[in-house]
């Protein structure tokens, strides 16, 4: 059983070597025979030469990356405290945030990215609109998280511990927080994602430095191989990132 | 002095319904009695009168002399789900009662392997309720009940939700850890059979509005055994001169012959 299992997983690999060789290679000599217009879709080869050039040889990508990264942790932090706390608060108390909610919904329903230019005058050129971005995104992702968890807690749960004698702190630590963990957790997970989309996307707008700067001054000056081997940067980024954090949750979350 | 006396309650949700009605009840010290009555009946509410969980009604409730009050260290309340935290392991959960009235872990930990020993969970006390079978779970909350030092068990429905044969095994489990204890049992069941095997007495109630109408007592002796009464002729003698007490009772109050679902 387990050796087919094993067996299997291998022709998978096999396929996607054979696939991705067979796309990278009709891709180049679709290129190479001008059936493809480089100019427009890039060259693997020349994205290749790019990635080489900015991370190995004339190492400038790394702090664009590093910036990129830096902003994405720092909006995560921040948009997921200051949800986590305001959460709490809800749900300690209902009626400020029945009052409360109809200018959530609004703030929520606004296009994040055309609160740049907004940001841009307010926390300046740098790090600062990109961490104000990816916070405004990552905090009502895990705001609903957080209420929904804490609604969630089995009333059972509530009953039997209430019936112990338990105290209101005990009865949050033991019960309604635990409970309310996976839910926020799968909360951090989507938020750490938009972080990183709402802090590309400010790049994207005006920065000084940041994977998405780069990617659009590579738009503006016709650098397709810039531009392909930077979203290749970034889609591998993105993978890496919630598939670590769902690593660490599975870790922490075994009982489920 | 009686272990639990209830005189006179009367519930009612909001301003018409009237959820149980002149409901009075003496339940002795070391006495198993079980309430029976159809699904609604208000068995549950009157449990919840007892813990303090639900604000005083009309009527006047006593246990071991005192008002009912939430977290009464004098009882033990078992629910109909086996309401296992499913963040803590065996172990972790047979001590959380425990835990919660403040017991050190000194004194925990060693009483709870021994009560999962004792309900035949040895070996499982690292593993997680999603691991454990619906009646695993149920032996767990066991365990929890009984590793309270609390003199009086309200349960409720603590085997409704078994298999046939499980609720079987469960309940000689039951009887087995109280008959060395002998501590005051509420057990709440809608199946006769269960409260007849189980109890020294047998509370019927009728459909909403909750009213007592018939308190009987079996006089099977003790110990007992419930997979060796499912084929003795006096549990089934006292079985049916249940059942027919029942049903001339519900001829009288005129309530629908729907007691046992």
């Amino acid at each position: 059983m387990n050796n087919v299992k094993h067996a299997w997983r291998w022709q998978e690999i096999l396929g996607h070597v054979v696939f991705l060789t067979g796309f990278i290679g009709l891709w180049e000599f679709a290129c190479a025979r001008g059936l493809l217009d480089a100019t427009f879709f890039g060259r693997p080869s020349g994205i290749a030469t790019f990635l080489f050039e900015g991370f190995v040889s004339k190492p400038k990508l790394w702090l664009d990356l590093g910036y990129t990264l830096i902003g994405t942790t720092a909006s995560f932090v921040l948009g997921s405290l200051l949800a986590i706390l305001l959460g709490l608060v809800f749900v300690m108390f209902p009626r400020f945030e029945r009052a409360a909610d109809p200018y959530l919904t609004l703030v929520n329903a606004m296009p994040r990215i055309a609160l740049v230019p907004l940001f841009l005058l307010w926390f300046g050129l740098g790090l600062g609109s990109k961490i104000a971005v990816g916070t405004s995104l990552a905090f009502f992702i895990v705001l609903a998280n957080t209420v929904a968890g804490i609604r969630g807690v089995s009333g059972d749960l509530l009953t039997l511990t209430r019936s112990l004698g338990a105290s209101p702190r005990q009865l949050f630590m033991q019960v309604t927080l635990p409970s309310a963990v996976p839910v926020i957790a799968s909360g951090l997970r989507l938020a750490l994602v938009y972080s990183m989309l709402g802090v590309v996307g400010a790049e994207i707008v005006a920065a000084e430095h940041g994977l998405g700067q780069t990617l659009a001054y590579m738009q503006s000056t016709f650098n397709m191989d810039g531009v392909m081997g930077l979203l290749l940067v970034l889609a591998l980024l993105g993978v890496l990132v919630t598939s670590s954090l769902t690593r660490l949750e599975r870790k922490l979350l075994k009982w489920q | 002095m009686a272990a639990i006396a209830i005189q006179n309650l009367t519930i009612r949700f909001g301003a018409h319904v009237l959820a149980v009605d002149d409901f009075s009840l003496n339940i002795h010290e070391g006495e198993f009695v079980s309430i029976v009555g159809p699904s609604g009946c208000g068995k549950t509410t009157v449990l919840n009168q007892l813990t303090g969980l639900l604000p005083p009604q009309q009527g006047k409730i006593s246990i071991l002399g005192k008002q009912p009050r939430e977290g009464n260290p004098d009882l033990a309340y078992m629910l109909a789900r086996d309401c296992l935290l499913p963040w803590r392991t065996t172990l972790e959960n047979a001590s959380y009662g425990m835990e919660i009235r403040g017991a050190p872990r000194s004194e925990a930990e060693p009483k709870a392997r021994a009560l999962l020993a004792q309900v035949g969970l040895a070996g499982f006390e690292n593993n997680y309720p999603k691991a454990l079978s619906h009646g695993m779970r149920q032996r767990c909350a066991l365990a929890r009940t009984f590793a309270l030092k609390s003199p009086i068990l309200l349960m409720d429905e603590p085997f409704g939700a078994l298999d046939a044969q499980t609720k079987l095994t469960l309940e000689d489990l039951l009887l087995q850890m109280w008959q060395a204890e002998r501590r005051t049992v509420v057990f709440i069941t809608h199946d006769l059979a269960e409260a007849v095997a189980l109890s020294d007495r047998v509370i019927v109630m009728s459909a909403r509005p909750g009213r007592i109408i018939a308190d009987v007592s079996i006089p099977l002796t003790r110990p007992r055994s419930v997979k060796a009464l499912q084929k003795s002729a006096e549990f089934h003698e006292i079985y049916t001169h249940v059942w027919e007490q029942l049903e001339r009772s519900i001829q009288m109050s005129g309530a629908p012959p729907q007691l046992v679902d």
